[in-house]
């Protein structure tokens, strides 16, 4: 171990081997200790921990924590605590709920094998370019009932907002102007889409949560907010997941064999490759007062990252932690949340993961990372995922 | 063996129904919810027990 390694010694997340070794970096946060000094605040590497931290909202707020997001109006509902995230919950869950999402699967899987057989015709791809950075942005287009064509302009808009963030968060201003007029662009076009929305008669969602009345009316600000929502915690999420997924299938082809024999395994295949690769690992609260963490005393005020992938490792919850299968009986992973901020898109999200590896691997059943390319994780960003992935069909 | 879902527990994760689908079921937002009684026949007793343990937010009790 190096000196900025040792025991007690504060970590630096950019320090860690996270572009083109994840699984060591897991390790090293999760040898260094159940509550340990990273960056400018705690993080819990134990699932006992991240569950007293997650499981509590008064004490570990979401409210100040997501300051780096660079969203122009608040986050609905990420950035609130109960009970105004209570309200918004209430109002959001019914729209994606497995009943409210499953008349989509139709649509939705033709969406997929339209992306899908192209690359099954060129026989390669970079899976993130071709199908999994274009495939969420569709989901959101549909639900929205925009048209499929603002694809690329939405990866545009959400690319620029994504990089100002981590701009921001890293402390570089000027290298957000862009980003800032993009995310201007963004913000009068959903703007104005929330003006025509309100009182229309559509069945998209937004136009549904419009014309929601008394204490659930929501305002213009916030329904463009949760807007910003959707596309901030909805889209590279699931990329990143459907990059991670995928490169470990490349790369381990009995696991892969296992899904084309037997495609009723892919949701356990789903919980296992999500297990192993949350797209968010890093939840963030701040403290509204002193609290006691595994016997540490944290002041008011102090950040605690829950570190998802590594209590997902947890040994002492699970067998060979690091390691892949599609058998285990029993497989807890916290990998969308827990408590009052689980994902609110996981049913849609393993819906939209479950067609993709399906309809995939009826079409494709054999491939590989392509000779001399090294998929790399985009690092330092607060969610993690695959730069790209390119993929050779066949031996 | 019987089951239980704790209301002010459960996020409506959905891996109850998911993983036993003749024990549990969804309501209309998603959240889990006990088929009939809660009274599990024995072969869906594994199904629930490990129900139970993928519970992300320990929810769900199968005892008995």
């Amino acid at each position: 171990m190096t000196a900025g390694t040792a025991a007690g010694m504060p970590l630096t997340l950019n320090d860690l081997p996270m572009p083109e070794h994840r699984d060591t970096a897991w390790r090293i946060l999760h040898d260094h200790g159940r509550l340990i000094e990273l960056d400018n605040g705690f993080a819990a590497t134990r699932l006992d921990i991240v569950e007293a931290v997650m499981k509590n909202p008064e004490v570990f707020s979401s409210k100040e924590a997501f300051d780096s997001l660079g969203s122009p109006v608040p986050l609905v509902p990420i950035a609130f605590d109960p009970p105004e995230q209570t309200r918004y919950r209430r109002i959001l869950q019914p729209f994606f709920s497995p009943r409210a999402i499953r008349p989509l699967e139709p649509e939705l899987r033709r969406q997929v094998i339209e992306l899908i057989e192209p690359i099954a015709e060129r026989g390669e791809c970079d899976f993130i370019a071709d199908l999994s950075g274009k495939f969420p942005i569709q989901v959101f287009l549909t639900l929205f009932g925009l048209p499929l064509d603002m694809r690329d302009q939405f990866i545009v808009w959400k690319d620029a907002i994504l990089e100002m963030s981590d701009a921001s968060s890293a402390g570089v201003p000027e290298a957000s102007e862009d980003g800032m007029r993009k995310a201007g662009e963004l913000f009068m076009y959903l703007s104005d889409l929330v003006r025509h929305r309100r009182g229309a008669a559509g069945e998209d969602i937004l136009s549904q949560l419009l014309r929601a009345e008394g204490d659930d009316e929501l305002t213009d600000n916030e329904a463009v907010g949760l807007c910003f929502l959707f596309i901030l915690a909805g889209l590279d999420t699931v990329m990143d997941a459907l990059g991670f997924g995928m490169e470990r299938l490349a790369g381990d082809p009995a696991c892969r064999q296992e899904i084309v024999d037997n495609p009723a395994i892919i949701p356990a295949a789903i919980e296992e490759l999500v297990r192993l690769d949350p797209p968010a690992p890093f939840v963030p609260r701040v403290t509204t007062r002193e609290v006691v963490v595994d016997g540490q005393v944290l002041p008011k005020g102090t950040r605690v990252t829950s570190l998802l992938a590594v209590a997902n490792r947890d040994g002492d919850e699970r067998t060979d932690p690091y390691g892949i299968s599609f058998t285990r009986g029993d497989n807890p992973h916290v990998s969308f949340g827990i408590g009052v901020h689980r994902c609110l898109g996981s049913h849609l999200a393993r819906l939209e993961m479950r067609i993709v590896y399906e309809e995939w691997h009826r079409r494709i059943p054999v491939y590989r990372i392509a000779d001399g390319s090294t998929p790399r994780v985009k690092w330092p960003r607060g969610t993690v995922g695959l730069q790209s992935l390119h993929l050779v069909i066949g031996q | 063996m019987k089951v239980s879902i704790d209301r002010d527990t459960c996020t409506g994760h959905g891996l109850c129904y998911l993983t036993a689908p003749r024990v549990f079921s969804d309501d209309d937002e998603g959240y889990g919810r006990v088929l009939g009684d809660g009274e599990v026949s024995a072969g869906d007793a594994d199904d629930a027990l490990r129900a139970a343990a993928n519970c992300p937010e320990r929810a769900v009790t199968a005892s008995g």
